[in-house]
């Protein structure tokens, strides 16, 4: 049995746009870029509302217990700022963020390439699985042990917790992006003669990033918080190891300057980094909305 | 080598089964150049499948398909449109993939868009807020896009509305006449099949042999809803025609 395809060659020409067609467009999506930049530092409101009643209630935890048990906000900040002067606070994060966000590279990375084949291949998927329910059994704090062991009191035990920890989320979810691609949309594109690559581009990819986007926000957040986790009790250095120092002095209100810091930092990471590439990519998603496209 | 030296496409013994069982045999197809074929049968009997051989989505697990075009594009049950991305570009898709350069395809969709009856404004806009006949009109203004040399139509219009279905019909009789494309067209109501084809296949559920084949006569498109009526009244008949009518007698055979 043979099938012969359909000859190949013979496209329309490709013809350039002229200079100030272009120039008008490159304007226009400026002017797309400003305005929706605006619009997102101003849906922050919003957000800043919702953090401000956290901080409210944290005020009047500290009306009741006392400065002891929880300093007030205000005080917090205070301590904060008089870190930031100092050169403790930039080596610290520093360190930390480099030690998290590689890991969250790592996990995130090594999650999605291995959730991605194994969403392609059954018998990928039948053999990987078991292997991530084992790597999630394990709890964090026994690969910190055993990081510990490996590595020594370096960033690198922290890096490895981090992506041992989370990168399962990361799998699971490229594995259920890639499972549930809709076929119909794949055989349309073969339809038009479109290679393996550019099916993936334009009818996999769009999809799986709505599975992917979730998985690598909780990913980074855990990334903040396991490599903490990990640097105090490894006594490597960075904001894990100056919370285990302010424990130690019972200065409360550096132990909180310095959770308001890593807070921050995951703050920042989700709000700042992800969410907007996450607005950038998924503009259609919108268009569903009772409210419609923003334009 | 072509059996049929003008024919653009050429189906021969082609035979299929899904999981191990046997939809179709012997299949024999040839599709002229400028012809359209209709293939008509109860659903089950396998005339989807044919089409997903002859536009190369399925591989036949018997026999032969011989194309001699440069490109073809299907027109699919659902109007499969990528939900991410606007009328314009879903339109101008398959331009994208053989590699056309953007101010060229956004014209070439702008102007099919146009010819399939959407507004200029309905480009910009994403899948979702288009009705459902609007999003069927973009599946076939994406399809003609590309300048088919054969055009396979999967039961097109089975989902819209009885008026929209005889609009969207004229408009694909009005392009094969204007662009002298060969397509396929399965569907199983008779008086589609009658409306827009110069040639009937018909086959049956049981074993999805081919039980007749007849030509239609008159040009699609000068045929009036009285001559097409007059054909579907006469035909239905006859035993050939009967399965497609009658369900009670599917299910008992």
């Amino acid at each position: 049995m043979t099938v012969s395809s359909p000859s190949e060659g013979g496209g329309v020409p490709a013809s350039r746009p002229d200079a100030p067609g272009r120039l008008a467009s490159a304007g226009r999506m400026l002017v797309d870029a400003a305005e929706w930049f605006g619009r997102y530092i101003w849906s922050g409101w919003v957000g800043l509302a919702g953090l401000l009643c956290l901080a409210a209630a944290w005020q009047a935890g500290h009306e009741i217990y006392g400065s002891f048990i929880l300093p007030a906000p205000l005080e917090t900040i205070q301590v904060l700022l008089g870190l930031l002067q100092g050169p403790e606070l930039a080596r610290a994060a520093s360190e930390t963020a480099w030690r998290a966000l590689t890991g969250f590279l790592l996990a995130a990375g090594i999650g999605t390439l291995a959730g991605a084949i194994a969403g392609y291949s059954f018998a990928a998927m039948r053999i990987m699985r078991p292997i991530v329910t084992v790597i999630l059994g394990v709890p964090p704090i026994a690969w910190i042990v055993l990081a510990l062991i490996w590595f020594g009191s370096s960033g690198g035990a922290a890096v490895l917790t981090v992506v041992l920890a989370s990168f399962p989320i990361s799998f699971a979810g490229a594995l259920e992006g890639v499972a549930t691609r809709d076929r119909a949309l794949d055989a349309m594109a073969r339809s038009f003669g479109a290679s393996a690559l550019t099916r993936f581009r334009s009818v996999t990819l769009p999809h799986l990033l709505s599975y992917l986007f979730p998985a690598w926000t909780t990913t980074i957040g855990s990334a903040w918080k396991v490599t903490v986790m990990a640097e105090l009790l490894s006594n490597s250095g960075g904001i894990g190891g100056e919370l285990a120092t302010a424990r130690a002095l019972f200065d409360i209100p550096l132990v909180m300057a310095w959770i308001v810091l890593v807070v921050a930092f995951a703050l920042i990471s989700e709000y700042g980094v992800l969410n907007p590439i996450r607005e950038m990519t998924e503009r259609w998603r919108s268009a569903g909305l009772p409210w419609g496209v923003k334009r | 080598m072509m059996p049929h030296e003008k024919a653009k496409l050429v189906l021969q013994d082609v035979g299929h089964s899904w999981l191990g069982r046997t939809v179709f045999e012997g299949f024999d197809l040839v599709l002229r150049p400028g012809e359209v074929v209709a293939l008509v049968g109860p659903s089950g009997c396998g005339k989807t499948t044919i089409l997903q051989i002859a536009a190369g989505l399925v591989e036949p697990l018997r026999g032969r398909v011989y194309r001699n075009y440069r490109r073809h594009a299907v027109v699919f049950q659902e109007p499969r449109l990528l939900p991410w991305l606007t009328t314009r570009d879903n339109i101008a898709y398959g331009l994208k993939v053989s590699g056309c350069a953007a101010s060229r395809r956004h014209a070439i969709a702008a102007a099919r868009a146009l010819e399939v009856g959407l507004d200029p404004e309905d480009l910009t806009k994403y899948p979702v807020e288009l009705s459902g006949g609007m999003r069927q009109r973009a599946a076939v203004a994406r399809a003609l896009a590309v300048e088919p040399d054969v055009v396979f139509f999967d039961e097109p219009f089975t989902a819209v509305d009885v008026g929209l279905r005889r609009v969207l019909q004229d408009l694909v009789i009005a392009a094969a006449a204007r662009a002298h494309f060969s397509a396929l067209f399965v569907t199983h109501d008779l008086a589609e099949a009658v409306r827009v084809a110069h040639r009937l296949i018909v086959l049956s559920a049981i074993d999805g042999r081919v039980v007749d084949q007849r030509i239609i006569a008159g040009e699609p498109g000068t045929r009036d809803n009285r001559a097409i009526f007059d054909i579907v009244e006469s035909w239905s008949h006859e035993a050939v025609f009967a399965e497609l009518f009658d369900a009670d007698r599917r299910v008992s055979a």
